[in-house]
C-alpha cells in the first residue's frame, strides 16, 4: 500500500469574524465574544491507494476533495486518524505560484524545482527539456516580469511536470496557453498520469475520470459517500 | 545512512575536535588560566610635594586575588629630566612582600607609568601598605606623584569617599586624597587549569555518542542527529536556491548592487562617527572600529529577525500548497543575513588595517561570535514568524522593540555610562554579551575571560531553545492562520 488513510477528521474551527490582532482579542475576550463553529471538512475518512493505481476523487464543491489532498500531501495535519505515505509526493501547484518575477526564467526553473523537491541533478538533467517544452527559447534569461501572462503559465507547466515522483496529486487537468500548447500540455499530463506512478486525481469532468482512473472516491460533506470501481462510482454519482 | 559515510563522518568530527580543542587552548593562552584585575584609577586633583630623600609617601592598597603583578601610576617630573631612583616597597604589617625600583629618568612629565612586580604572593590579604621613598633625591632633582580623592565616570566625577585609613600619608601626615594608582592583580582560574581534564571529558563523551550513532544506525534505528542529517541533505539544494533568490533579488534593479553590503554599514559608521565623536565626545580608544562592530553586528541580528518575521505569513502562497518543513523558512533569510554580515565583515577587517589595530590570533575566535550570533538571531526569527502568523500586531509591535533593543545594546555609547544599579537589568540583554565578545576578540586582541564564552552560549542557546519549542508547538496550526 503506497498511501493508507485511517479514519482521517478534520475539524476547522471558526469565529465568526477572524480575529487578527492582539487589541481585537482582547476586547473580543472581554466582551465573551469569541464563540468558535465547528466545521468538519473530513470525517471518519478511511481508503488504501495500491502502487501504480489511478485514485479519482469526484464530490460537490466543498465535499472535502482539496483538504483529503492537502492532508496527503503533508500540508494540513489531520485533527483525527492517521495517514501513511510511502513515497515522494509531488504535487501539481496552481501554476506559478514559486515563481519570483525579479529574477529570470532559467533562475526561476531551479528555484520552483527546488521548492517542488526535485534534486540539483535531476534539475540540471532536464533543464534543456524544460527550456524545450515551454517553446520559451530566447526568453529563458529575460526577468519573469517582463514575459507575458501566456508565457509565464508554459514555463511554470513545463516545470510542474518533468516529474518523475512515486504519487502525483492532480488538482484538475491543466491545460494552459494558446491552442497547441493547450493540446500540447494535456497530452502531456495524459502522458504522465498513464505512465505507471501513482495517481490521485480531482476532476469535475466525469469523462475524464472514467478514462483515466482505476477506482473512484466519492466524497460527500467530508464522508465516504462510495469507494469501488470507476463505473459503478461514476453512475451512482451522475444519479445522485 | 550508508555506515562507511558515517563512519568517516565521525572520524572526521573527532579529528577536528581534537585540532580545535588545541588551537582553542592556544589561543586562550593566560585568559584561560588567570583573571586579570585592575583597580580604578582616580582622576588626579594635585601632587604631593617633592619626593626627596627623608621624604616617606605611605598609602594602603587594596588587594584581591592570590598574585600582585604590577601598579601603575601617575606621576610628574617638574618638566625637567631628574636622575635617581624612586623605591617602591610593599609591607604587609611588618613583613616586605616585594619591593621595586624605578628609574627616575625614564619617567615623562604628567603620564602614567607601570610597575612590574612579577608575581607577588598575596593570598589572603586584602590590603598592604605602599610605601615610596627615594634615598637619593635632593630637591630640584625630584620626581613626585598625583593624589586624588574622586573618579571621573564619562563627563562627571565621582566622589571616592575615602575613609581615614585609605590616605595618602606624607612622613605621617595625612593628606585629603588617595594616590592615583591601579593596582594589577590576578587569580588563577580553574577552567584553564582543568582544560585538558575537560577537553578530554568532552571527547570521550563525543566518541562515546559517534558509537552509539554508528550501531544505532546499523541497526537500522533512527536517532535525532541522524535525522536532521538525513532533513538537511534532502533540503539542502532548496535551502541553497532560496537564500540565493534572497541575495539576488535584494539588490536587482540598483545600480551598485552587491556593493551596497559593503556601503551600507561604512555609511552608517561614517555618519555615527561623525555625530558621535563631535557633537558628543566620547572617549572610547579606536571609537571607529567599536562603533563599525556594534552597527555589523547590530544590523545583522535586526535585519534577520525582521526578515523571518515575515517569513511565514509573507510565503504563505507555498505553505498552503506544498509540504516543505516550515522551519526552513525562517532558517534560510537568516542564512541570507548571514551572507549581508559576512560581506559586511570585509568593510570591517579593512577599518581594522586603517586603524593598525593589530591581527591577533585570537581573529580565530570570530567564527565563535559569529555563530552565536547566528543563533541569537535564528531563535529571535522562530519567534517572531510564529507569532506573526497568529497576531499581525506584531510586526509594528517589533518595529518599537528593535529600536529598544538598539539602545539598549552598547554600540555607540561605551558601556560605562549605564548607572550602577541597572546593570543586572542591562546585562540580561544577549546582544550585549556577543557584541562585548567579538570586539574583545576583534579589538582587544586576545581571548575574552572564560565566563563570557558561558555568557555569550547561554545568550545565544537559551533564545533558541524558546524560539525552537514555541515554534515547534504551533506550526501546525500555522497554515489555518495565513
Amino acid at each position: 500500500m503506497i498511501i493508507e488513510a485511517k479514519e482521517v477528521s478534520m475539524c476547522y474551527r471558526m469565529t465568526y469574524d477572524r480575529v487578527q490582532s492582539l487589541k481585537e482579542y482582547l476586547v473580543q475576550m472581554v466582551k465573551g465574544k469569541i464563540k468558535y463553529r465547528e466545521f468538519w471538512a473530513l470525517k471518519d475518512v478511511s481508503f488504501q491507494v495500491r502502487k501504480g493505481e489511478v485514485l479519482g476523487i469526484v464530490g460537490h464543491n466543498g465535499a472535502g476533495k482539496s483538504t483529503l489532498l492537502k492532508v496527503i500531501s503533508g500540508i494540513l495535519k489531520p485533527t483525527g486518524g492517521e495517514v501513511a505515505v510511502n513515497g515522494t509526493v509531488v504535487p501539481m501547484l496552481e501554476l506559478g505560484s514559486g515563481f519570483d518575477f525579479d529574477l529570470t526564467g532559467r533562475e526561476n526553473i531551479f528555484l520552483n524545482g527546488a521548492i517542488l523537491g526535485y534534486s540539483e541533478e535531476f534539475l540540471k538533467e532536464k533543464y534543456d527539456e524544460i527550456v524545450a517544452f515551454s517553446e520559451l527559447g530566447q526568453f529563458i534569461d529575460v526577468p519573469l516580469r517582463n514575459y507575458s501572462s501566456g508565457m509565464v503559465m508554459r514555463l511554470a507547466f513545463s516545470v510542474a511536470t518533468v516529474v518523475n515522483p512515486d504519487i502525483l496529486i492532480v488538482d484538475e487537468i491543466l491545460a494552459v496557453g494558446d491552442a497547441d500548447f493547450q493540446a500540447k500540455s494535456k497530452a502531456r499530463m495524459l502522458e504522465l498520469m498513464g505512465g505507471g506512478t501513482t495517481v490521485l486525481f480531482v476532476s469535475h469532468s466525469l469523462d475524464q475520470i472514467r478514462e483515466m482512473c482505476d477506482r473512484v472516491l466519492w466524497l460527500d460533506h467530508g464522508q465516504v459517500k462510495m469507494l469501488g470501481e470507476t463505473k459503478t462510482v461514476c453512475d451512482g454519482y451522475e444519479k445522485g | 545512512m550508508k555506515q562507511k559515510s558515517l563512519k568517516k563522518g565521525c572520524a572526521i568530527f573527532l579529528a577536528l575536535y581534537l585540532v580545535l580543542a588545541a588551537v582553542f587552548f592556544w589561543i586562550g593562552g593566560d585568559q584561560f588560566s588567570f583573571q586579570d584585575m585592575r583597580t580604578d584609577m582616580l582622576t588626579g586633583a594635585g601632587v604631593l610635594e617633592e619626593i626627596t630623600a627623608g621624604v616617606t609617601v605611605r598609602q594602603q592598597i587594596p588587594l584581591q586575588g592570590d598574585e600582585l603583578t604590577g601598579l601603575t601610576l601617575y606621576g610628574a617630573t617638574y618638566g625637567r629630566q631628574n636622575t635617581g631612583a624612586l623605591v617602591l616597597e610593599l609591607y604587609d604589617g611588618d613583613r616586605l612582600l616585594g619591593s621595586r625600583t624605578v628609574d627616575v629618568s625614564t619617567l615623562a612629565d604628567n603620564a602614567t607609568f607601570d610597575v612590574a612586580f612579577g608575581g607577588v604572593d598575596i593570598s589572603g590579604l586584602s590590603r598592604a601598605e605602599l610605601q615610596i621613598t627615594a634615598p637619593e633625591a635632593a630637591p630640584g632633582n625630584a620626581v613626585t606623584l598625583y593624589f586624588g580623592n574622586a573618579y571621573s565616570a564619562s563627563r562627571n566625577q565621582v566622589s571616592a569617599n575615602l575613609k581615614e585609613d585609605e590616605l595618602v600619608r606624607v612622613n605621617g601626615t595625612a593628606l585629603d586624597g588617595g594616590l592615583c594608582l591601579q593596582v594589577h592583580t590576578r587569580q588563577p582560574l580553574w577552567f584553564g587549569q582543568f582544560y585538558w581534564w575537560l577537553a578530554g571529558a568532552g571527547f570521550v563523551l563525543l566518541a562515546g555518542y559517534c558509537l552509539l550513532l554508528l550501531r544505532k544506525n546499523r541497526a537500522g534505528k533512527h536517532s535525532a542527529l541522524l535525522n536532521v542529517l538525513v532533513a538537511f541533505s534532502r533540503y539542502k539544494y532548496l535551502m541553497k536556491q532560496l537564500v540565493a533568490r534572497d541575495f539576488k533579488t535584494k539588490y536587482k534593479r540598483s545600480v551598485l548592487g552587491v556593493l551596497w553590503s559593503f556601503l551600507n554599514p561604512l555609511l552608517t559608521m561614517s555618519v555615527q562617527y561623525i555625530v558621535f565623536s563631535t557633537l558628543f565626545r566620547s572617549d572610547i580608544p579606536n571609537f571607529a572600529l567599536y562603533l563599525l562592530t556594534g552597527i555589523v553586528c547590530f544590523n545583522f541580528f535586526s535585519e534577520a529577525a525582521s526578515m523571518s518575521l515575515t517569513s511565514i505569513v509573507g510565503n504563505a502562497s507555498l505553505i498552503t500548497k506544498v509540504y516543505v518543513p516550515k522551519y526552513i523558512y525562517p532558517l534560510t533569510r537568516v542564512m541570507s543575513s548571514t551572507v549581508n554580515f559576512l560581506l559586511a565583515l570585509i568593510p570591517l577587517l579593512a577599518v581594522m588595517l586603517i586603524t593598525r589595530t593589530p591581527f591577533r590570533p585570537s581573529l580565530f575566535l570570530l567564527p565563535l561570535g559569529v555563530l552565536c550570533l547566528f543563533t541569537l538571531a535564528l531563535g529571535m526569527g522562530l519567534l517572531l514568524a510564529s507569532a506573526m502568523v497568529f497576531f499581525r500586531d506584531t510586526q509594528f509591535l517589533w518595529g518599537v522593540v528593535n529600536m529598544l533593543w538598539m539602545y539598549a545594546t552598547p554600540i555607540f555609547y561605551p558601556e560605562s555610562i549605564i548607572p550602577a544599579q541597572f546593570l543586572p537589568l542591562y546585562k540580561c540583554n544577549p546582544l550585549y554579551h556577543i557584541i562585548r565578545f567579538i570586539r574583545i576578540v576583534l579589538m582587544d586582541g586576545v581571548s575574552p575571560e572564560p565566563k563570557a564564552y558561558a555568557l555569550m552560549l547561554i545568550a545565544s542557546l537559551v533564545p533558541l531553545v524558546i524560539g525552537t519549542l514555541v515554534f515547534k508547538k504551533t506550526q501546525d496550526r500555522f497554515v489555518l492562520n495565513i
